[in-house]
Order: C-alpha cells, then sequence, then structure tokens
C-alpha cells in the first residue's frame, strides 16, 4: 500500500486513482444494475426486498436501513461468489488439522469434554454450547420465505434451539454432542407412560453422525453418546427402549448419515425403524418394496452453516425411498385442524437439491397417515426432525400413524393420544433434542 | 451507515465522491460534504440526527457567545453549561440505563429502567463538541461564526460514528480553504482500501477465533484464555484502526488532514506508552481536557490520573467491565509513574515486552466480558494449571494458522519499512509505486468479496 509518500510519480497516483475509482463504480453499476437475487438455498430463506415506504418506516430506521439491506443481501452471483470464498478463499486462513486431505476443521465454540466431566451432564452443560458470534455491522433483515420452492421458516421453538458445534473430518460434517439432562429426558417419557396406562410407550433415542463416526482421536471434543443413550434405557420405567444405536452401527460402513447435514439418511431411518418394528413384533418390509429416489450433488446444512470447502467439494448423493403400497395422508395443523390432502413425500416435480425437508417435509404441521395394513395398531410418533425420515418405513407396521413434532404441537398430547385412540407412541428424537432445550417442550406437550 | 457495508462502498460513496468533484469551490463542496454527511448520519439515525442538530445548536451558541464575551465570568459560565449540557446528554442517552439499573441495586428501589437505544457516534461527536468549546474558551480556536461551517465540523461523515475525535483546530482552516491534490486523492483512496481491508479481511476474521477461544470460557485451559485475549486484541486493533484509516482516507481525499489515531500499539514497551499509541486521539483529549482539571488540589496528579481512567473505561461502554478496564490500566500507568520513566528504562527491554504484552491481552479480556462472572472465570482460567491446550484450541489454531500469522505481522509497521525501504532503493521504488493501483484493486475486491459472505444468515441453529 502506498504511504504518504511526498514525491510519488503524479501520473502512478492518476493511474492509482482511475483504477480505484473504476472498482467503485465498476462495483456501483454491478450492484445497482445486474438482477437482484432472491433467493439462498443454502440458507433456506428469501432474500432482502426492497423495502416499502412509509412515515413509521422511515422513522424506525427500517426504511434506509431496509435499502442497505437490499443492495448488500441481493447482490448478482451470490451464491457463486460465497462458494468461490468458500472453496478458494477460505483455506488460505489456514490449514487442516492433521495436514491431509481428510484433517479436521472445527467451527463453533467446541465443547471439550474433559476427564471430570460426568457421563450423565445437565442441563446446564448444553448451555455452555451456544455460538457466540460478533458482527459489527448491522444485521441484514430478512424475510422468511412463504411460498414453493424454499420451506417455509420454522417458528421459533418454545424451549429454545439446539445449538452446537461442528468437526468437519474425513470429508464428513460431525455435530459435537455437548451432553444434557438425560435423567430429565427419562423421567419424561415415564411420566408419559403413567399417563396412558395401557398404551405401548417406545423410546428410540438416536444417534447423531457424531455419535457414530467421531474419530477416537478426536473423542474429547464430545460426550459419549452412546454412554447416554444407554443411561436413558436403563432409567425407563413401564417404556420400552429402542436400541436404534446398535443397528446403526452395525450398519456404518453404508450411508445411514448424511455427511453435509445433520440429519441422518432414509438408511439409517430404515434400520432404526426395522429394529423398532422387531421390539413391537410387527411386520416389516425390506427396501426391495420401496422404490429408491435419489438427489444429487446434495450440499446440507453443515454447509450452510459453515462454509466449508471440504464439504463443498465433496457433494453426497441423498437417497431416499417410496413405499410401494397405498396411504393416503392428510397433513393438519399444531392444533390438528385444517386437514390437507398431501403426498407422503414431497412430490420430486421442480425438486432441487437443497434439503432433507424438501424429501420429508416440515416440522410444524401434524401428518396422519392411513395405510391398508388392517392390523388395528395406530402409533403416535412424537419426534423432532429425525422422526420424519421414519415415516416411510413404518406404514407396512402400522394402520395408522399420527407424526407429531414435539416443538410445534398445541395440544394436551396424552389427549391427543388416547382421542385417536392409539395403541403405540413412540418417542423418537436425536440424542440432542432429547436431552436438550427440547426436552422443555416434550414435557409441556403434557400439560397444555 | 458504516463504512464495511456495500452499500456505503459502491452506492453512497461513488455518488457522494462524484457529487463532490463535480461541485465548484470550498463552499460548494462543503455544502455537498454537509448534505452527505446528515444523509450518512440519518441513514442509521433518522431521529437521533435532530439530537445531533441539537447539540450542534447548543455548542454552536455557546462558542458564539464565549467569543462576544471575551475572557470573563460569562464565558466560563457559558463553558460550563455548554459542557454540562452535553455531558448530560450522553449521560441520558448513554448511561441511564446503566446508572438506573445499579441503583436498582439498593434494596426496595425498583426504578424503572430507561430503555434508550445508543444514538451512533455520541461519544465522539460530543467529546468533539466539548473540545471545541473549551478550546473557544481558552482562546486556541476562534468561534466559528457560520452555522453551517460548525455543523460539517460536528457532522463530517467520515470521522462521526467512529473516530478518531477530530479537534476543531485540526480542520478550522481546511473548512474555509483546502484543496484535494492528485497526491491526497490518491493516498486518501489507497488509506480507504487498506481500513476497509483491515476491518473485514482480518478483523472480521480475528472474531470468529476469538469468539470460539472466549465463548466458551468455562471450559477454557490458560493457553485459549490468553490466545482468546490476544486474539481479540489484534480484532479490535485491526477493527478500530481499520475505521480511523477509512476516516483519515475520506477526509484526505475531501482535502482534510486529520491526525493519526494508531501508531502501532503493540509495538510499545510499557503500558503509558501503548496509550500514546492507542486511540490517540481519545487519549489525548482527556490530557488535555480533564487530567489537570484541578478538583484534586495537591494530589490532581494521581486524583487526576485515575479519573482519566475512570472516564476512558466508562467511555467505552455503560457496563461495569469498561470501568474495571479503565482502572486497570490507570492502576498500571500510577505503577509506571511511581517507578518512573529513566528506572522503567533500566528494565531489560524483553521484560517490558513481556510485561506490557502480558497486561495488554488481560486487559482485553476485561473489555471482552461484560458478564463479571464470565470475567472472573477468565481471570482464574488465565493462571489456570492442567492442560497446557486443548485439542479444540489447536485444531482450531491449525485451521487459522495463516490468518494468525498475517494478523501479529500486521501488527508491525511493515508499510512503514516499506516506504523506508523504497526511498533508498529506486528499482523498490518504482515496483511498489507500480503494483500499488493492482493491490488496492485487489485488496478492494477482496473486501467486498467477503462482504457479500457478511449478509449470509447461515443455519446458526441446528433444527432437529
Amino acid at each position: 500500500m502506498q504511504t504518504d509518500n511526498k514525491k510519488p510519480g503524479k501520473l502512478l497516483a492518476v493511474v492509482n486513482i482511475i483504477t480505484i475509482l473504476a472498482v467503485l463504480f465498476g462495483g456501483a453499476a454491478y450492484l445497482i444494475f445486474l438482477p437482484h437475487e432472491t433467493v439462498a438455498e443454502d440458507e433456506n430463506r428469501r432474500l432482502a426486498s426492497f423495502p416499502e415506504f412509509s412515515p413509521k418506516s422511515y422513522i424506525d430506521g427500517s426504511f434506509t436501513g431496509g435499502i442497505a439491506d437490499y443492495f448488500d443481501d441481493t447482490v448478482h452471483g451470490r451464491d457463486r461468489i460465497k462458494k468461490f470464498i468458500a472453496a478458494d478463499i477460505t483455506p488460505l486462513k489456514g490449514r487442516k488439522y492433521g495436514g491431509d486431505e481428510d484433517g479436521a476443521e472445527l467451527y463453533g465454540i467446541a465443547f471439550e469434554h474433559s476427564e471430570e466431566t460426568p457421563a450423565v451432564t445437565t442441563a446446564a452443560a448444553t448451555t455452555a454450547a451456544v455460538t457466540h458470534t460478533t458482527v459489527s455491522s448491522p444485521a441484514v433483515q430478512t424475510t422468511a420465505v412463504t411460498t414453493a420452492p424454499i420451506p417455509a421458516e420454522e417458528p421459533a421453538a418454545e424451549g429454545g434451539e439446539i445449538n452446537s458445534n461442528i468437526l468437519v473430518v474425513n470429508k464428513r460434517g460431525l455435530p459435537l454432542y455437548p451432553g444434557g439432562d438425560v435423567q430429565g429426558y427419562a423421567d419424561t417419557i415415564n411420566e408419559y407412560k403413567k399417563k396412558l396406562g395401557d398404551v405401548n410407550v417406545w423410546s428410540m433415542v438416536v444417534p447423531t453422525a457424531g455419535g457414530l463416526y467421531i474419530p477416537s482421536n478426536y473423542k474429547s471434543l464430545a460426550v459419549d453418546e452412546k454412554k447416554d443413550i444407554d443411561a436413558i434405557a436403563a432409567a425407563l420405567e413401564g417404556a420400552v427402549p429402542v436400541d436404534a444405536y446398535t443397528s446403526l452401527a452395525a450398519h456404518k460402513s453404508e450411508d445411514i448419515y448424511a455427511r453435509t447435514d445433520h440429519h441422518w439418511m432414509a438408511l439409517g431411518a430404515f434400520y432404526a425403524a426395522k429394529a423398532f418394528t422387531e421390539a413391537a413384533g410387527l411386520p416389516f418390509k425390506e427396501l426391495s418394496e420401496y422404490e429408491e429416489l435419489h438427489l444429487h450433488d446434495y450440499l446440507g446444512t453443515f454447509y450452510g452453516y459453515t462454509q466449508s470447502p471440504t464439504l463443498l467439494n465433496n457433494p453426497e448423493e441423498f437417497v431416499y425411498y417410496r413405499p410401494k403400497n397405498e396411504v393416503t395422508v392428510d397433513q393438519y395443523d399444531t392444533s390438528f385442524r385444517d386437514p390437507l390432502d398431501v403426498a407422503l413425500l414431497v412430490p420430486s416435480d421442480n425438486m432441487t437439491p437443497s434439503g432433507y425437508y424438501y424429501v420429508f417435509g416440515m416440522d410444524n404441521r401434524i401428518a396422519h397417515v392411513h395405510t391398508k395394513t388392517g392390523n388395528g395398531r395406530k402409533l403416535v410418533i412424537f419426534k423432532d426432525s429425525y422422526g420424519n425420515a421414519l415415516l416411510p418405513f413404518l406404514t407396512y407396521s402400522f394402520e395408522d400413524i399420527y407424526l407429531c413434532d414435539m416443538r410445534y404441537f398445541d395440544l394436551n398430547a396424552v389427549s391427543f393420544i388416547k382421542q385417536v385412540k392409539a395403541t403405540d407412541v413412540l418417542f423418537s428424537m436425536c440424542t440432542f433434542s432429547a436431552t436438550g432445550p427440547n426436552l422443555n417442550c416434550l414435557k409441556a406437550d403434557m400439560y397444555k | 451507515m458504516v463504512f464495511s457495508r456495500l452499500f456505503f462502498i459502491y452506492i453512497f460513496l461513488p455518488v457522494c465522491l462524484g457529487a463532490y468533484f463535480l461541485a465548484r469551490g470550498t463552499k460548494m463542496k462543503n455544502n455537498v460534504l454537509l448534505l452527505f454527511s446528515l444523509a450518512f448520519y440519518a441513514w442509521g439515525e433518522p431521529v437521533y440526527v435532530l439530537l445531533m442538530l441539537l447539540s450542534a445548536v447548543i455548542n454552536y451558541t455557546a462558542g458564539r457567545l464565549i467569543g462576544r464575551y471575551g475572557d470573563s465570568r460569562k464565558s466560563r459560565i457559558t463553558a460550563g453549561l455548554a459542557v454540562f449540557t452535553d455531558i448530560a446528554l450522553l449521560g441520558v442517552f448513554k448511561y441511564s440505563g446503566f446508572i438506573v439499573e445499579n441503583i436498582n441495586h439498593i434494596p426496595s428501589v425498583e426504578l424503572p429502567v430507561p430503555d434508550i437505544r445508543l444514538p451512533i457516534g455520541i461519544s465522539f461527536y460530543t467529546f468533539q463538541t466539548i473540545s471545541y468549546v473549551i478550546d473557544c474558551l481558552w482562546e486556541t480556536v476562534t468561534p466559528q461564526k457560520s452555522f453551517r461551517k460548525f455543523l460539517l465540523y460536528v457532522s463530517l461523515f467520515p470521522q462521526l460514528v467512529a473516530g478518531p475525535i477530530v479537534r476543531y483546530s485540526t480542520i478550522e482552516k481546511e473548512i474555509d480553504e483546502r484543496t484535494s491534490s492528485i497526491t491526497d486523492i490518491s493516498y486518501g483512496l489507497n488509506r480507504v482500501v487498506l481500513g476497509l481491508a483491515k476491518k473485514v479481511i482480518i478483523a472480521d476474521q480475528l472474531g470468529i477465533v476469538a469468539d470460539s477461544l472466549l465463548g466458551g470460557i468455562e471450559n477454557a485451559t490458560a493457553a485459549a484464555a490468553w490466545t482468546g485475549a490476544a486474539v481479540y486484541a489484534m480484532q479490535i486493533y485491526f477493527d478500530f484502526s481499520g475505521y480511523s484509516d477509512i476516516a483519515i482516507g475520506l477526509g484526505r481525499v475531501f482535502g482534510f488532514h486529520f491526525d493519526e489515531n494508531f501508531r502501532h500499539p503493540f509495538m510499545c514497551r510499557d503500558i503509558t506508552e501503548f496509550w500514546q499509541r492507542w486511540h490517540i486521539s481519545l487519549g489525548t483529549f482527556f490530557r488535555d481536557y480533564l487530567l489537570y482539571v484541578p478538583i484534586f488540589g495537591k494530589r490532581r496528579k494521581y486524583g487526576g490520573l485515575f479519573l482519566v481512567w475512570l472516564c476512558t473505561g466508562i467511555w467505552h461502554g455503560a457496563s461495569w467491565n469498561f470501568v474495571i478496564w479503565g482502572l486497570y490500566y490507570g492502576l498500571f500507568i500510577f505503577i509506571e509513574t511511581l517507578i518512573g520513566k529513566k528506572r522503567m528504562k533500566k528494565i531489560p527491554l524483553v521484560i517490558r515486552h513481556i510485561y506490557s504484552k502480558a497486561v495488554i491481552i488481560a486487559g482485553f479480556g476485561i473489555f471482552y466480558f461484560e458478564d463479571l462472572d464470565k470475567l472472573g472465570t477468565f481471570f482464574t482460567k488465565l493462571f489456570s494449571t492442567g492442560r497446557l491446550i486443548g485439542l479444540q484450541d489447536r485444531i482450531l489454531l491449525v485451521n487459522n494458522v495463516y490468518l494468525l500469522i498475517l494478523a501479529v505481522i500486521l501488527t508491525f509497521p511493515i508499510i512503514d519499512g516499506i516506504r523506508r525501504i523504497s526511498q533508498r532503493s529506486a528499482p523498490v521504488r518504482t515496483a511498489a509505486a507500480v503494483s500499488l493501483p493492482a493491490v488496492s484493486a485487489a485488496l478492494l475486491l477482496l473486501t467486498s468479496i467477503l462482504l457479500v459472505d457478511q449478509t449470509s444468515h447461515p443455519f446458526l441453529y441446528f433444527r432437529f
């Protein structure tokens, strides 16, 4: 850079001025005249729109602020620029830990499990891992998408969202489990069982990819999910634990978890569903009874969060399965009203390879699936988003299935279960939900 | 509005530059600058722009009255009233919530806590107007007769929201008569680009590392606490000095010559020197206007010193950690004063560097943690034993090793070094001058690209 040099060549100074002004005015033309982007698929949101003027919006600053947000947020080619940053600029900051292509990258504030930390942790431990971001520029105001093709942004759940940190290693994103309220989860399920009497109550706490794939030399970064799952199973009274962990671990070499997303793959849900139906003594169909579908070059939520060059350069094949049997599906709002006739899986027409929810739908609806199984078994599933992928694999096992997200449920859960005359209730969620802030939702659903 | 936004760089600034250089004569140029400065401020503060105008009216009037009364009691009363009003406005808009919250700690007191949003830049422009009124009283400047020109001084957008605190005397003549030479414009634009690059390429990236190291302080090792605070110190340096570079650079483009606000502060050998190199305009403000206020009688040397550092701390924010931060530095400067300059110089240089960096790094920990419990944990961690460094910290540091090395290097006067070498060597001088436009353009483009990413709203929270 030039400093206050007293005798620079005047010509060079002119060239310098022209160069910088060319960038400034060229950039202005780029920003103003090229088409503005409207959607950020990797962030699952609509980009800022030009604000509407009103005296109120001017006085509160949202109009002028909104104009700046609009130009900042909707830059032409935004997605390509972001991918350029991820692929070509971010790696310049440093090296992967371990050095080679499969080395580690860490995002967020990692919770490091030390020797002194008890295996059964408390809810307080979760709060230590909240992602803390300081940005001195004002945050851009955006609006949630309400129409296709981007799914609507979910409302904030009571009890908070789940925060974590991500280790990218061996070209795979792994959420680092911070531990949580194991006993609290078991107590809650036990209370459900007491209130439900003869209804079969099942608990299937599912490990995340971190619980299965974290290399041994990185295990200190997270609490052992298996230990917490086993501790939950041991603390259940009356409710029956379903051991998904063992089933999943047996198929670890297959693509049972997404590498670029925090969810499991449909294949993982298949093995977990199989474990559940075996425990329940119900029929179950192998994958040959399903139509196999693919989304290519899938980049999931881990990429959205980390912008990791490793994940960007290693997209994956998102494989899912559609049952061949005939089912009817009605979707309701969170109070079990206003039914809509929908497909079991989101139709693939115009589907873009953007996300888990494209395939399995959003969480903030209650789904009722009626099958021709005719065995009289009615299942209510209380779940987090992991549970969505389970649904297709249970359509050969139950006559009716009610899929309810514990975070978006406005009825008394016990009354609902009795109202639909359920024979079985399955609490199925990942470890983060079971022992983290989402547990509050599960507790609250009993008393609404 | 802030500088590090695409809207400012590519819309506001080109339009402003175009209008400014199309305007003929200093008067028109001043009008253009005033218009854009008010628009700049009102863009983010459509209502509080009125507060700034009110402050300008009060202090302009005070200046005029002081000029009329000359060296008299009336002048002193006028200046006193103006300064009191300035401090009162700052107190209401910046500190009232903090004060009431603390009063509410008294048993049985439950006052409603005012929910007043801090007007952007109020700390900077208030100090500018205070310095103006006092300078008028001390007759070091001539009171400005034109309200338009005075308002331009107060609202000049390059230094309005993030300093430096520009004295009226600095630009008194240039308001009426100035030129922007080709070399001034070239230098100014380069300085703007440098400031943006420091802020966006270095500081914002360091911020991610600092937050990762300090955010989970409960689980941090001693190494993580020290490293996190050191990275945070560099983040604040590149952020704040970057803004000062932009202000100085824009000022130069418009023909103003603002004083430097940072002079490689981490090169210091003791804490006194650190504050001669860090946020210089604030330090000189307190030195000139507060240090020798005769309220401590014979003990004014030390009383004034602690008053200055109390004010320095609280100026940075309405929170106890900033009070502690200021007094913390005051304590070390007090100790250094007791030791004396001559004896300080006899201490081996290595020891002085280690001492000063340790104090500065721990000091930025105080700056970081507004939560006093976490601040206590931070200090406990600084001196904790056990594991030297955790796995997570090792991964994080390796993932950012080149960024950190670059940041450390850039805390040294690299550009000054290049300039010195180029003055001795014609080939180096030519190479530096020829490559300059390309380097500037590349830095500006890289900054802009990274700013696109800053609007990103990734999944901060998993939704299982």
